[in-house]
């Protein structure tokens, strides 16, 4: 797809707006600080494998103890309070609202939403 | 949401407003052949009366199938859905939607691209972009 140069330097200034907006920065941050905590990382890693584990449990046909049940909310609690995933989960919101509303600016000048004409990458 | 390890970084802008630069960005994108021709396709699809008439069935056969004979109704809907698809006006909506989907689709690389991270699937307010 050809763009015109003038489209091709406002996407690109866009982007580097994008880059550098503190919500953005923030959850840059917030994503090596968790990256940095092998405890962290641990953590979360034994929630997505007891998810993995009961699911395929479940979706076998077997039923799933009280105890197991509860042990896994138990670590998903855990997991959610950890104040490093907290942090990364909190920065991502943000980041995400930050984007939405500068995709508004560009979906209200067009009349239709934006992010709904992108192709899924 | 994942940020690419290689954003563009050069030249830096510094004190821009992100919410202009899009609003800029929004008009340049409404000049273009590709958004003409899909935003008069849609015009056209909206006041179409044969679509409309044939929405107005397929919102009755879909309420119809909650009370009704589902089988009886799901065969109704895949009728009228046929008929949809095969009016000019929406062929045509479709086309210019494919072009538009292609331009936006290019320009969001762009902007990706510079910013080091999915720009419009991290902005969906509806549906799951799942953190791509």
């Amino acid at each position: 797809m050809e763009l015109s140069a003038e489209i091709t330097l406002t996407a690109q200034q866009l982007g580097q707006i994008l880059g550098q907006a503190p919500a953005i920065q923030a959850y840059r941050l917030a994503v090596q600080a968790f990256a940095a905590d092998p405890e962290a990382l641990a953590l979360e890693q034994r929630l997505y494998k007891s998810y993995e584990s009961l699911l395929a449990r479940q979706q076998a046909g077997e039923a799933l103890s009280q105890a197991e049940i509860l042990a896994f909310n138990r670590l998903r609690a855990e997991v959610q309070s950890h104040p490093l995933i907290l942090r990364r989960e909190t920065a991502l919101r943000e980041a995400k609202a930050y984007l939405a509303q500068v995709a508004d600016e560009i979906s209200l000048v067009l009349q239709v939403d934006y992010t709904a004409l992108v192709k899924e990458p | 949401m994942e940020t690419r390890s290689d954003p563009v970084t050069e030249p830096v802008v510094t004190g821009a407003d992100g919410r202009a630069v899009a609003r800029t960005l929004g008009r340049l994108l409404r000049q273009t052949s590709e958004y003409e021709a899909f935003w008069q396709a849609l015009q056209a699809a909206n006041q179409d009366p044969v679509l409309q008439r044939l929405g107005e069935q397929i919102r009755a056969q879909q309420a119809a199938r909650l009370w009704g004979d589902e089988g009886e109704h799901e065969a109704a809907l895949a009728r009228l859905e046929q008929e949809v698809e095969m009016l000019s006006v929406v062929r045509d909506y479709h086309q210019a939607e494919s072009r538009v989907n292609a331009l936006f689709s290019a320009v969001d690389a762009l902007i990706s691209q510079a910013a080091g991270l999915d720009f419009a699937a991290n902005a969906r307010r509806s549906g799951c972009s799942c953190g791509g």
